[in-house]
């Protein structure tokens, strides 16, 4: 008698853990869901204006600032650049040899240990 | 071939020997009681019978005399796993660590002697101690993190969905066996089993179904490691043998052409912070799973912090190797034939298997489902709901194999990686909550 009771309850106990269980399945990704569809974007733009300021529209940004930045100026770094990068020669790698190979000693290999040189 | 003949020849010599030596024995006792009447040969005939006896002594030692014929079974299921391993590349990197496994497991032995794993004291009991506390779970755990790459579940996250939606076989199964009459704790670690999850199974079963909690009503809860960790990794092997048919009973034709939008790139800093919010959030709202997720998510920052490649490639390459080493052949033996061969364990197998089922018609069903609220380009290919059930990669590839029969063109292998991983994280949530409900 008693033990069908107590079959019946662990039946019962069974569902409750059944639909808890995967109510808070669901809903635990449901919130990892919401969090990375809307949390993330949002932290990413928080975190962009907190380190770099919010960005600036191109009206912001007057021209009377940067009227000495002439297009010479900006050939002449960009040559600068190119030069540095791709033209530059002055310092090369002196060093041409192979590398070396380290040779290979064992005792296998050895002649001093041949297994004919004793015989007569 | 000769040698093989010739192996197998003395095998069978000497078992076939067995009955003869055994007449052998009883001849020798009649030496000894006819020593004392005859003296003169008692010489010589005392030395043949200990020499006799000897023989006879390490013969009652040796694996032939304590043959069952459960240790045969098991020795031949574990060269069946090895077999399988090795022919049909079931995720060979698990079966044939626990084939062989099985096979030490069953070699038969005289106990006392502190060889077998279940023996206080011997070697293969203390490296079975990490799977009875649950160490190499969480450790296996930290490689899969640093191995696996968020991105596709961080670019499209309500893929997240279908990992949760698999667990419906975890706890569908979970019922099943309280309806077959395990008991409650028994019960939650036989349902994890769906989770499609090895380490999971073997660290909800350790803490759950141990053979050492004492349930409510005083009895001591049955030891059910060996066979709930042999039925999830072996459903997970035969994972490309259990959910094709499925997928293809469950979606028609046209839903398993549908192609889906290439998922967008991420940022690395997006893959920085997911995992610190979802250890985060997991872990808030599942404690008892700290341990899995805890260590999935830290190796996953190692990796995509990008400062600490070091570890994450010792936590991606020979750390989860030597677990996975000792796992898998500790989880084998543990299936010593006398400890294994119960009524028990097979109802496991029938429930793991049914469990396996649900859990892929959950994620199938529930892709079909989403597919009605969403419009265009953004459906779903309802076949990467089957990769929600864990089984990480294998069941991801399944999907992409499924997909690409339909239509050779289609390449859902990246959305089903996100599903895929989902379900890791949701079977070690569905894990904490059943611990923290039976624990």
């Amino acid at each position: 008698m008693i033990h069908l009771l107590l079959y019946i309850d662990t039946l019962s106990e069974g569902y409750v853990i059944l639909v808890t269980g995967l109510t808070i399945v669901f809903s635990g990704l449901l919130l990892l869901t919401l969090v990375f569809k809307f949390g993330l974007p949002l932290m990413l733009y928080v975190y962009k204006i907190i380190s770099k300021g919010p960005d600036k529209k191109v009206t912001e940004i007057s021209p009377v600032v940067n009227h000495e930045f002439t297009g010479e100026i900006a050939a002449a770094i960009s040559v600068a650049i190119h030069m540095y990068l791709d033209v530059q020669h002055d310092k090369e790698n002196a060093i041409l040899t192979i590398k070396q190979a380290r040779k290979l000693y064992s005792p296998w290999s050895s002649k001093i240990y041949g297994a004919y040189r004793n015989r007569l | 071939m000769k040698k093989v003949i010739l192996i197998f020849g003395i095998l069978s010599l000497l078992i076939f020997a067995r009955p003869v030596l055994g007449l052998i024995s009883n001849s020798a006792d009649a030496t000894e009681s006819t020593r004392v009447v005859d003296a003169e040969s008692a010489v010589e005939g005392s030395f043949i019978s200990e020499a006799m006896d000897g023989v006879l002594q390490f013969y009652q030692y040796t694996g032939f005399a304590n043959a069952e014929w459960g240790n045969m079974i098991m020795i031949l299921i574990g060269i069946i796993f090895i077999y399988l391993g090795i022919k049909f590349d079931y995720e060979p990197l698990l079966l044939i660590p626990i084939g062989a496994g099985v096979i030490i497991g069953n070699i038969p032995f005289v106990a006392g002697n502190q060889t077998g794993i279940y023996e206080t004291g011997s070697v293969l009991n203390y490296l079975y101690f990490g799977v009875v506390k649950g160490v190499y779970p969480p450790l296996i755990f930290l490689g899969i993190g640093a191995m696996t790459d968020f991105s596709s579940l961080i670019a499209n996250p309500k893929l997240m969905l279908l990992g949760a939606a698999a667990q419906i076989g975890v706890f569908a199964t979970f019922l099943g066996a309280l309806y077959l009459g395990f008991s409650l704790p028994e019960a939650g670690a036989i349902g994890i089993i769906g989770g499609a999850d090895g380490p999971t199974a073997i660290f909800l079963s350790s803490k759950l179904a141990n053979g050492v909690n004492i349930l409510a009503d005083g009895t001591t809860v049955k030891n059910l490691i060996g066979p709930i960790a042999i039925a999830a990794y072996s459903y997970m092997a035969l994972v490309p043998v259990i959910q094709p048919p499925l997928m293809k009973l469950l979606t028609s034709k046209e839903e398993r052409l549908i192609r889906m939008k290439p998922p967008r790139a991420v940022s690395q800093k997006e893959k920085m912070i997911f995992p610190v919010v979802a250890l985060l959030l997991t872990t808030f709202i599942s404690p008892s799973a700290l341990p899995l997720l805890g260590m999935l998510f830290f190796g996953n920052l190692l990796k995509e912090s990008g400062r600490t490649e070091r570890l994450a490639d010792t936590a991606r390459t020979k750390l989860i190797d030597i677990v996975t080493i000792l796992l898998g052949l500790t989880v084998g033996a543990s299936t010593q034939a006398d400890i294994f061969i119960t009524k028990d364990s097979i109802m496991i197998f029938v429930l793991g298997a049914i469990s396996f089922v649900i859990a892929t018609c959950g994620g199938l069903l529930f892709a079909k489902f989403m597919n009605l609220f969403l419009k265009g380009d953004d459906k779903l290919n309802p076949l990467i709901g089957a990769a929600g059930v864990s089984a990480v990669p294998d069941s991801a590839r399944v999907v992409h194999a499924v997909g690409l029969k339909a239509d050779p063109q289609n390449y859902l292998l990246m959305h089903a990686m996100a599903p895929n991983v989902a379900g890791v994280i949701g079977s070690a949530i569905a894990a904490g909550i059943i611990l923290s409900f039976l624990g």
